[in-house]
């Protein structure tokens, strides 16, 4: 019979690469939990509107890995769940603490959103990069998995209307924190990457200039659940028709504390100059860049593609932005080709934010240290045999709490971690 | 049955950002909901017309997008802005 609280392995976090690692664990019969402190399984990876370089559509590829984890019967997932500590008793024994925060609407919650339509509050939506408002009560995206309501405590009225109109008895305001012990044999760290904070750098202006925006925000834009009706402005809601990129925001940049290329961003900024050459076809799209680095398969011929499309590449650092009346954007820049410093005219302006690491593990080891890199990312100590391979023994890393990469390297990062892991779990791997 | 709003009710009260934000919110609304019965509009003349900041009414005009009770109309003759008009008006 197995024990409810012990489980063969922890994997912390439920985006692709915590996902990928799970079932591939679970088809090989290993029993597997997921923590997740989002409300949805997905990580960031379910928000993207397509991948570079096959544009393929992002939830195309993301919702059935998504459902198929729910569903697998040797996978629990816990979500708006974190993991406080972890111990190590000995070999293939661990010990963890389990905090599940309260959710206030319960499993028999059926997604109808009646109870969106009541609620008065109108809040920023996370899930929409703040460019539009949600409920204190809210499903928190439409492919959410649970796609179960959440009511966001700290900003409720407390006017009750959702609990006396839910359909399903499914609100609880009763719930609480819920601690609980489990057991389990290794730990996947899988815990992702932040993105940089453009509030970092003052002088591009983002949050004081409502059309500087991030590359996250203009993701969003270019899904069909998009927040707005059309590509457009967030200031006045005007179509733009001359947009700049402005690559290497809060990457490669000592004076932030990051000096790193992020991997990804080149690409992305890419991928979405010719989506929006696709949704605006009458627009210019200008990249300002250091240099780009279409290192990977297909990558070389992507930018090609997109030069083909008249997407214009300057190679010039920006230093400046400035806000005209109309709401449009001076960019002043160094043009490092013609040795200039010139300044140019947008309608838009996008950031194109790089990769932080997410440092939420170095916290939960309790009695022993993981090592971090010289970045903060999990350090890996034998990057060329084992791959996932921490300073803990049954403790591997996947995806991009590694190091920055994109997706496709992701994906291989999670499959080195579940057959490192599987090696442990058999008592191969030391 | 006791609800458990109740319950919550005795442990937390309500912050003052929350309930400003409400009546802020409705404020803004009822004065974009009234000049869209007179007519269609972009955001910049429904902003000029109740003299209000025009990026909090790009947000709570694409708020009331997302949940159903504006609706988009269509291009004005520059082909930029979008008019918009209330649902079934």
């Amino acid at each position: 019979m197995t024990q409810p609280n012990k489980f063969d392995a922890l994997i912390i976090g439920g985006g692709i690469a915590g996902e990928e690692s799970a079932l591939n664990l679970a088809n090989m019969d290993y029993k597997v939990i997921i923590v997740e402190k989002d409300l949805s399984i997905g990580g960031k990876m379910i928000h993207l509107s397509k991948v570079f370089p096959t544009l393929d559509c992002g939830a195309c590829i993301t919702t059935p890995k998504v459902s198929e984890t729910a569903r697998h019967p040797n996978i629990s997932i816990y979500t708006n769940s974190e993991i406080q500590d972890i111990e190590k008793l000995g070999e293939n024994n661990f010990t963890a603490t389990l905090l599940e925060k309260p959710r206030y609407v319960t499993e028999d919650c059926t997604g109808c959103q009646i109870c969106e339509e009541k609620c008065p509050v109108i809040v920023e939506d996370q899930y929409q990069w703040n460019l539009v408002g949600r409920k204190a009560v809210y499903v928190p995206f439409s492919i959410a998995n649970p796609r179960i309501a959440a009511i966001d405590i700290e900003n409720c009225s407390l006017c009750g209307l959702c609990e006396k109109v839910c359909p399903a008895n499914a609100i609880d305001f009763s719930q609480e924190e819920k601690r609980s012990n489990i057991n389990v044999n290794s730990v996947i760290i899988a815990t992702g990457y932040n993105l940089f904070d453009p509030l970092k750098i003052p002088r591009y202006g983002f949050g004081k200039f409502k059309n500087v925006v991030t590359a996250m925000q203009m993701e969003r834009q270019l899904v069909p659940t998009r927040p707005y009706n059309n590509v457009l402005r967030p200031k006045d809601g005007k179509m733009p028709d001359n947009i700049a990129y402005v690559l290497c925001t809060g990457s490669r940049d000592e004076t932030v504390g990051n000096p790193i290329c992020s991997q990804v961003c080149c690409m992305y900024s890419i991928k979405q100059a010719q989506l929006l050459l696709g949704a605006l076809p009458m627009a210019d799209v200008t990249i300002y860049y250091l240099h780009i680095r279409a290192f990977g398969k297909g990558f070389c011929e992507f930018f090609q593609q997109a030069k083909g499309m008249d997407v214009e590449f300057i190679k010039g650092k920006v230093g400046l932005i400035k806000e005209k009346e109309n709401g449009n954007l001076i960019l002043r820049y160094e043009d490092i080709q013609k040795g200039k410093v010139l300044e140019a005219e947008h309608d838009l302006v996008v950031l194109s934010t790089g990769i932080l690491p997410n440092t939420d593990y170095s916290s939960m080891f309790k009695n022993i240290n993981i090592e971090q890199d010289d970045f903060s990312y999990v350090h890996q100590v034998d990057e060329l045999c084992c791959p996932a391979k921490t300073s803990i023994d049954g403790v591997f890393v996947a995806g991009t709490s590694s190091g920055p990469m994109d997706i496709p390297d992701s994906i291989l990062s999670a499959g080195a971690a579940s057959s490192e892991t599987a090696g442990y779990l058999k008592g191969g791997i030391r | 049955m006791k609800k458990t709003i109740d319950i919550i009710k005795q442990k937390r009260t309500v912050p003052p950002g929350v309930k400003e934000g409400v009546k802020m919110f409705n404020k803004l609304k009822k004065e974009i909901f009234k000049v869209l019965k007179e007519k269609e509009m972009t955001i910049l003349e429904i902003a000029n017309e109740i003299n209000a900041d025009v990026d909090s009414i790009t947000f709570n005009l694409m708020t009331c997008l997302k949940f159903g009770t504006i609706e988009v109309g269509k291009l004005d003759d520059n082909d930029e802005y979008y008019y918009y008009k209330l649902k079934n008006r």
